[in-house]
């Protein structure tokens, strides 16, 4: 016999024998009395366990399952049991749940699960901050209300996702996003999105190179062959002639500037030509990097020079000379004449050795800081131009940096001036503190009209998105 | 939004707001192509692609508004829905206000181009005032999107700073012509482009104004800032 029917039996059968007891002792009256009362009791009993289960059954579903006694203690044990094994099951589901999570918030994309209508279902974080979306708001929400590119839009309609499409991001102006729809299941989609602002720069940057270098050498050249054909076909007196000449000497100066500074590059960039390592002392550097600094401005700046602590320097001579002398050109450049420029040298904390040149120009506004040390990227070109700049100068000290294992840090800010330094590593610096503290450059105290000495050391803190 | 019993109302009503974004999106991939024609010098692609999009910003405002037209007469909303009808139409009106100025902004732009001097004002000073018009508009968008008030009580604080960024321009320009009057013609086109950009900031404003209004049931639209906080911060 099962349990549930042995145990249930219990209670009855103790009534019908205290029934039995009592008819014999006392008579019918008083048996019938007990056997109404015990039935009583144990339909009581049976109604007030089937209400258990059932609030039970009503409850949250991890509400505790009650005990019971008699017969329900097996039907309870059981309900227990199968409690306990869905909690489990359900916890297991979760964690599986959880670790896909977690694998589409770990993708290196964002991902974007999309409704049968096109509604923001799930989106890894990534995605909501390339896409500007914030989940728990934007669930249910349709992704065209935010993703509002028309290109976008466009392409959602037209149904043809075998390619992605690049947009510009509305959230980050001049980053590019890559979007594609990816179908799955019955009429979902997923959206993939990747930054894919590097590549595409990569890509514009092959592409103006070669029309940047044609028109670079056109100009000065039309300008040369314009004088060439007017001294071949009108009488000129002598002093029109030679102003003639000095123009065109001016343009031929230039292509060569240029020419000379598209072979430094390439020098540079070149894998058969390893950095031609030597030792030598930083201060004649800074020293020669000063005069022809002042050479180069012919008096319109005041300019200093600060070596906080002279060091012994390893790495290309040559190179880092064209480098430093790159910064000191673009500082007296672009600073209007009256300005201040600062040449400084340091030596870290850290054993790191700091050069900055520091002007007093026109600054460059933060979105422009990426796009600096590309070939012929210039945020002002007539300005460029119209002062001698070849366009190639940040790109040749990006390229030195590298191979020094360096870092380029810029601070500017527009109108108040700008902080370009090169930080060598410490394994490139010897300190050599007895050999010089503060040296100044000869004259450069008295062009600044402040001892060098009295200069604030140079903060030139490292900007987002500037190292090269 | 409310639940209908009748789906296909429903189905109108987001189909008008899905519309008013996407004219939106239109009006803001306009506001990039402006924001190139100041930093770009000689694009006449990009002039080009502004008139057929400016083309593209009326059709859709028409559309919209003959949409609402129709759910009003069929439906005769009341209520929220009214509400928001009444919300989308002026927004679909100042989406295409910023167009026609996006669209004298790039137009303008050439006749600035080539002098060096205004040429600082027109790359960092009008283009970064031109950005933040831009995320003025974005952030009105997506409020307008979510219908939150808070992001729209943010876009309605932002615009102090356009205004700000306005009279700096402008100083800057007097102090240029009064030292050279060649820069005369040029710096008055870029007073234009300037003006224009502050009417942007306005009509994002507008937008956020409609947001609290459709929200919140109230308008703002003459309040201060303060008031609109308050307002707001009420349940």
């Amino acid at each position: 016999m099962r349990s549930v029917v042995r145990r249930g039996l219990v209670a009855p059968s103790i009534v019908a024998a205290l029934t039995l007891v009592t008819l014999v002792v006392a008579g019918s009256a008083v048996a019938l009395g007990v056997l109404a009362i015990g039935a009583a009791a144990i339909v009581a009993y049976h109604l007030w366990n089937l209400d258990q289960v059932t609030q039970w059954a009503g409850a949250a579903l991890d509400a505790p399952v009650p005990h019971g006694r008699g017969a329900w203690v097996e039907t309870f044990a059981a309900l227990h049991r199968r409690a306990r094994s869905r909690a489990a099951q359900e916890r297991d589901l979760r964690q599986v749940i959880d670790r896909f999570q977690q694998v589409a918030a770990a993708l290196p994309d964002g991902v974007v699960a999309l409704d049968a209508s096109n509604r923001i279902d799930w989106a890894n974080p990534r995605a909501q901050a390339q896409l500007g979306l914030d989940l728990a708001h934007d669930r249910g929400q349709p992704i065209v209300n935010l993703v509002r590119q028309p290109e976008f839009l466009r392409y959602l309609e037209a149904g043809d996702y075998a390619t992605a499409i690049v947009v510009g991001s509305s959230r980050d102006a001049g980053r590019m996003l890559a979007l594609q729809l990816v179908p799955f299941a019955v009429e979902q989609k997923l959206l993939m999105s990747r930054d894919v602002t590097e590549l595409e720069a990569v890509a514009r940057m092959r592409r103006d190179f070669i029309a940047n270098v044609s028109h670079e050498l056109k100009t000065p050249l039309t300008v040369i062959s314009g004088f060439i054909e007017t001294l071949q076909d009108l009488e000129l007196d002598q002093d029109q002639r030679t102003r003639f000449l000095q123009l065109m000497q001016e343009q031929a100066r230039n292509m060569q500037r240029l020419v000379a500074d598209l072979l430094t590059l390439s020098a540079l960039e070149s894998e058969h030509n390893p950095l031609a390592e030597e030792r030598f002392a930083i201060a004649p550097l800074l020293l020669e990097l000063s005069a022809d600094a002042k050479a180069l401005s012919r008096g319109q700046h005041q300019i200093a020079l600060d070596i906080g602590e002279a060091a012994t320097v390893q790495g290309s001579r040559d190179e880092l000379a064209s480098a430093f002398g790159n910064l000191v050109s673009n500082a007296i450049r672009y600073t209007p004449p009256g300005g201040t420029i600062v040449l400084a040298w340091r030596v870290d904390a850290d054993g790191s050795g700091v050069f900055a040149v520091r002007d007093t120009g026109i600054g460059i506004a933060p979105e422009y800081l990426p796009r600096l040390t590309e070939r012929f990227y210039r945020v002002d070109r007539s300005r460029s131009r119209a002062t001698g700049g070849t366009g190639l100068g940040l790109a040749i000290v990006k390229h030195v940096v590298l191979r020094h294992q360096a870092q380029l840090e810029i601070d500017s800010e527009r109108g108040k001036g700008s902080s370009f330094a090169i930080r060598l590593p410490a394994r490139r610096i010897e300190s050599a503190p007895d050999t010089g503290a503060r040296i100044a450059g000869p004259g450069a105290g008295e062009s600044a009209g402040q001892a060098p000495g009295e200069l604030a050391p140079t903060s030139t803190e490292a900007q987002p998105g500037t190292a090269p | 939004m409310s639940d209908h019993t009748n789906k296909q109302f429903d189905a109108e009503m987001e189909s008008i707001r899905s519309g008013v974004l996407s004219m939106g999106g239109v009006v803001e991939q306009q506001l990039t192509r402006a924001i190139s024609a100041l930093e770009k010098e000689d694009d006449a692609q990009l002039l080009d692609a502004v008139g057929e999009n400016e083309v593209a910003i009326n059709n859709l405002q028409i559309t919209i508004d003959q949409q609402c037209a129709q759910i009003i007469a069929k439906r005769q909303p009341a209520a929220v829905d009214l509400r928001m009808i009444l919300t989308v139409s002026k927004i679909v009106n100042d989406l295409e206000r910023i167009g026609d100025e996006v669209k004298k902004i790039a137009y303008k732009a050439p006749e600035t181009y080539g002098n060096a001097r205004l040429a600082r004002v027109r790359y960092y000073d009008a283009t970064q005032a031109l950005g933040n018009a831009m995320s003025m508009l974005r952030l009105a968008l997506d409020a307008f999107a979510r219908l939150d008030v808070a992001a729209a009580a943010e876009v309605i604080d932002r615009d102090t700073a356009i205004d700000a960024a306005f009279a700096s321009i402008l100083r800057q320009l007097v102090s240029y012509m009064m030292e050279d009057p060649r820069t005369i013609t040029p710096a008055l086109e870029i007073v234009f482009i300037a003006k224009s950009i502050e009417r942007i900031g306005d009509h994002a404003k507008n937008i956020a104004e409609a947001v609290v209004q459709v929200v919140k049931g109230k308008d703002v639209r003459h309040a201060s800032a303060q008031e609109i906080r308050a307002e707001i911060a009420q349940p």
